[in-house]
């Protein structure tokens, strides 16, 4: 009795891992990012403060490297119309939009990492704010360039000119 | 600096009798520094499109809401666009039975859904009365 009571509590799991349809594997190589850099535009500074933070705890969270954050100056589009519907030149109105920036750059990156941070952060976009990113990829060079050119080339015989 | 004979946006000083919301009191050069956004989207940043879009779609929301709750708005509606997601979150006084607030919000919900193609999602909050922040 004691015997399957104590096998009854435990958790007896089979030899297989539990599958997670949610996680696929697959054998091919990953492209692989030097730098992943994401520009954040906003109209205010206060929340894309408060974002800056979130975005860095993340990454910090998942492991990857953050080379800089940076805010690049913000940029006032300023807009002179006229005040009245007909006539009167004289008087107008003016209205500007500021856009603020912050930069976060990471570096050295995976495919799937990056897919990970970038839907878990673009989720959580708070409104009025956009996004662009830019990824940079790193590859192999070519079989053909990897050697120069000089090294591979038959010897020309020097013909000399007589003129 | 501002000229005196501007009219934007402002409420007039008037007898002290006309209760006017924190909102209604601050003139439009306090955005962003004692008063917030309305309505929040990407249209007018920096190479961004889709300004006059989500211009003309707020002003037919509001009006909607005008009508869908008549009477019983007690402050501007605050409008998110999260993605495709429309937020808009209204603030309303006490004047009708919460069953009835229920299907309002559910109508308008699914009437709005249909006619912009994108989730709408409506938060309401009653309040027991309007605040006043000033009388002018």
């Amino acid at each position: 009795n004691l015997m399957r009571v104590q096998l009854a509590g435990s958790h007896v799991d089979t030899q297989e891992p539990k599958a997670n349809p949610l996680v696929s594997v697959s054998d091919e190589p990953e492209t692989l990012y030097k730098r992943l850099s994401l520009l954040v535009k906003g109209h205010d500074k206060a929340v894309l403060d408060s974002y800056e933070y979130f975005a860095v705890l993340a990454a910090k969270e998942l492991g990857i490297s953050v080379e800089k954050v940076h805010k690049p100056p913000k940029k006032i589009e300023r807009l002179t119309l006229l005040k009245s519907v007909h006539i009167y030149k004289k008087h107008r109105v003016q209205y500007e939009m500021r856009t603020h920036y912050m930069c976060l750059e990471l570096k050295y990156l995976t495919s799937s990492t990056a897919a990970v941070y970038l839907e878990y952060v673009q989720r959580n976009l708070p409104e009025g704010v956009a996004m662009e990113v830019k990824k940079t990829k790193i590859e192999k060079i070519p079989e053909h360039i990897q050697k120069p050119v000089w090294d591979t080339l038959p010897q020309v015989e020097e013909t000399e000119v007589k003129s | 600096p501002l000229s005196p004979q501007t009219r934007a946006a402002r409420v007039r000083v008037g007898k002290g009798d006309k209760p006017v919301t924190y909102e209604q009191a601050h003139a439009p050069h306090y955005i962003a520094h004692r008063k917030g956004w309305l309505s929040l989207h990407t249209g007018n940043l920096c190479g961004e499109a889709g300004a006059a879009e989500r211009a003309l779609e707020d002003a037919f929301l509001r009006r909607f809401l005008h009508g869908t709750f008549p009477g019983l708005l007690a402050d501007a509606a605050v409008l998110k666009r999260r993605a495709n997601l429309l937020v808009v979150c209204v603030l309303l006084a006490r004047g009708l039975a919460p069953a009835k607030l229920h299907f309002l919000g559910g109508y308008a919900e699914t009437l709005l859904s249909h006619f912009y193609k994108c989730p709408v999602r409506l938060e309401l909050q009653t309040v027991p009365a309007k605040v006043p922040y000033k009388y002018l």
